[in-house]
């Protein structure tokens, strides 16, 4: 359990929650873990204006789930609100805005929340010998807070402005009124003074690919332009949502999801019978279907071999096809389909028919007892057609699968003794392999002939 | 042809079902629900599925209309509206095996066939009693947005350090077990759930001083607390239940 999200929380509800949580849990040994400790260093931090007993109640019982560690994101949160995704949810304007925040109150959550590596936009209101100090306008890069009447100033010290050309100064570039956005370097909080840089050195690693410097208006934030359009009215932060096109999009939910990393599969509850992680993979829809379609492929295949049989090749051929289109790569099917090839004569169809087979499931008997069979006999075939070198690569495989193939081996023995006669062709074939072309023996001789070797 | 969750007095003609009725129907939901994540189905679909459920016994009554079958054939509809296509023959497996543990598939013959067939029907039963009105305001979206505002509003490792989104989420689907969806506003509900998530933590928001609005204020300007509180009493009764029904 995470202890310091307990903590908060029992700070937050005093006593009552934490009597309550006990009895709840008294038999949950990660709270058992922790329960001295916080005993210990519970303080909670004020009277609570009214008493939710039925709330305490809930947060009691389901301890176990709301504070499991697990469910703490882990990795490190990128809110950045890239330009490109403003159609892909209503970008809104801070609700700091709605909410009509005191000044000050928004002064001190501003200083609190800042950090270095953020984004700051302000304008130019002087320019000193030693830098420029620039009044801030917005945050950019993803912390919509509503500041420009906070009149919060920043200074750029004149090592933190790079050079723009051939300007002796870098300062003079500037003038008083420009847009600028800049990096945060380092923050006073207690004296609320800001010192920003426009190196992107000073940016954190998400936020490094935005350009600093000069910015036109339009290329102001959306959150900041969408603040401004909505300050003169008095709009409900509910009616401008429903406004704004993002909002109509249906790829809304995915991306939002995405974005505060919640998950779609094995979906969170705080329901004792909805931890999906207590399912069974078998009951899950796709699996399910893969057992029946394979039940289903194998009565094909029964049908098939029942007419195989009976000597009804074309039938047994189409039982086979369907049992695969019903489940491809159906094991029992590819066996049968392929010792039909094999009787019929279409070895090589046969053999990737096997190998199909064998990969889904290498332990099939029959699978691997023909594989060999039509290995060695396509081996044959091959020594026929003088493809010796192929022929061999065949025997060899076979006696892989089944080292205890007799004929494989016999038939390998032959073709080695077969070979050994002509050594030279059989080495200049393998060196042709080996440059990737492939001659026949008998050319090979001629050529070795004529050429006086 | 959009509904909204709450319409006015719709709560007036209808009789209070009985607690009998009220189990039953949470067990089914149950049901669509778990039946919803075996077949891989989102969020928002199984919401719909529940809602078309809901809205279906509002007019008609158990004794008449299965209640699996009325089940099976929302989740196939939702499906269809939610623009994520389910095929019959995997819901029938996976309700079939829900309500059948450890059993094998089902052999695809003509009572399987059969059963694809009262499905389909049934499907065309509740789209005629429901008006043909089943695309429906969900508070999915409401809440992820809201969700957003206020993590801008918090400090961002306050906000890493609690899972208040996939608590409210969580709270958003267990909701589906009831039929909140049909009294109240998708706003509200969001706004409900978020609130609750954001209380279990005792997560403090800016805005509390008690000047200006406070966050939730804002959200949704017609919600009061009265309205939040009864709606989260709802919600924790639905848990309640699951000890006495599951």
């Amino acid at each position: 359990m995470d202890r310091d999200l307990l903590r908060q929380s029992l700070t937050y509800h005093g006593h009552s929650l934490f009597s309550l949580l006990k009895c709840e849990q008294f038999e949950n040994p990660d709270f058992k873990l922790i329960v001295a400790n916080l005993t210990k260093t519970l303080h909670p931090r004020k009277e609570k204006s009214y008493e939710n007993a039925s709330v305490e109640q809930f947060i009691a019982r389901k301890a176990d789930l709301l504070f499991a560690p697990i469910w703490t994101s882990s990795s490190a949160a990128n809110n950045y609100i890239n330009e490109e995704t403003e159609d892909l949810y209503a970008i809104m304007p801070p609700v700091e805005q709605f909410m009509d925040v005191p000044f000050d109150e928004r002064r001190d959550l501003f200083y609190r929340d800042i950090e270095r590596g953020d984004v700051v936009i302000g304008r130019v209101n002087s320019i000193r010998d030693f830098g420029l100090f620039i009044t801030l306008v917005c945050l950019g890069g993803g912390l919509p807070r509503n500041i420009e009447d906070l009149e919060i100033t920043a200074l750029c010290p004149v090592r933190d402005v790079p050079s723009h050309g051939n300007h002796d100064n870098p300062l003079s570039y500037y003038q008083v009124g420009d847009l600028i956005r800049a990096g945060v370097k380092d923050m006073d909080r207690y004296h609320g003074k800001l010192t920003v840089s426009l190196y992107s050195s000073s940016l954190s690693p998400q936020l490094s690919n935005l350009k600093l410097g000069i910015i036109s208006s339009d290329e102001m934030p959306v959150h900041y332009r969408h603040s401004v359009s909505t300050a003169c009215s008095s709009h409900t932060f509910d009616s401008v949502l429903q406004h704004t096109l993002g909002f109509a999009n249906p790829a809304t939910v995915e991306f939002l999801l995405g974005k505060l990393e919640i998950g779609e599969t094995e979906p969170p509850s705080l329901m004792r019978g909805l931890q999906s992680k207590n399912f069974l993979e078998a009951d899950y829809g796709t699996s399910i279907r893969k057992r029946q379609s394979a039940s289903w492929a194998l009565k094909c295949v029964k049908i098939g071999v029942d007419h195989f049989k009976s000597g009804c090749h074309v039938e047994a051929m189409n039982e086979y096809n369907k049992a695969l289109e019903i489940d491809d790569n159906n094991v029992e099917a590819l066996v049968a389909r392929g010792a039909l090839y094999a009787t019929k004569g279409s070895l090589t169809k046969a053999i990737d028919d096997f190998e199909l087979a064998l990969e889904s499931c290498p332990t099939h008997r029959n699978a691997r007892k023909y594989l060999c069979q039509t290995l060695v006999e396509r081996g044959g075939q091959l020594e026929e057609e003088e493809k010796l070198v192929t022929a061999e690569h065949l025997y060899r495989k076979a006696l892989t699968l089944d080292d205890t193939f007799q004929e494989a081996d016999e038939a390998l023995k032959k073709l080695q003794q077969h070979i050994q006669v002509r050594p030279w062709s059989i080495q200049h074939s393998y060196h042709s392999i080996e440059k990737g072309q492939f001659f026949s023996c008998k050319n090979i001789e001629k050529i070795v002939c004529t050429k006086g070797f | 042809m959009e509904v909204a969750g709450a319409a006015g007095g719709s709560d007036v003609t209808t009789p209070r079902p009985s607690e009998g009725d009220i189990k039953t129907h949470f067990k089914v939901c149950r049901f669509i629900i778990e039946a919803g994540v075996k077949l891989g189905m989102n969020s928002v679909p199984i919401a719909t599925a529940c809602t078309v459920y809901h809205r279906f016994y509002q007019s008609a009554s158990l004794q008449v209309y299965e209640p699996h079958l009325v089940a099976m054939s929302a989740i196939y509809l939702a499906g269809k509206v939610e623009e994520q296509h389910l095929r019959t023959r995997d819901i029938i497996n996976v309700c079939h095996r829900y309500l059948n543990p450890q059993s094998e598939p089902l052999e695809l013959d003509s009572r399987f066939w059969d059963l694809r067939d009262s499905v389909v029907q049934c499907e065309l039963l509740i789209l005629r009693v429901l008006n043909f009105q089943v695309s429906f305001q969900h508070p999915h979206k409401y809440l992820l947005h809201y969700l957003v505002s206020l993590q801008n509003l918090l400090n961002r490792h306050a906000w890493r350090r609690t899972p208040i989104a996939k608590t409210a989420w969580a709270l958003l689907r267990d909701s589906y077990h009831g039929s909140l969806c049909l009294r109240h506003p998708p706003q509200h509900i969001a706004v409900a759930v978020l609130y609750l998530a954001v209380e279990s933590y005792g997560v403090e928001v800016p805005g509390d001083s008690g000047a200006g609005k406070l966050w939730w204020q804002v959200f949704s300007d017609d919600l009061t607390k009265p309205i939040i509180d009864s709606i989260i009493s709802e919600l924790l009764q639905l848990y309640d239940l699951e000890a006495k029904c599951i």
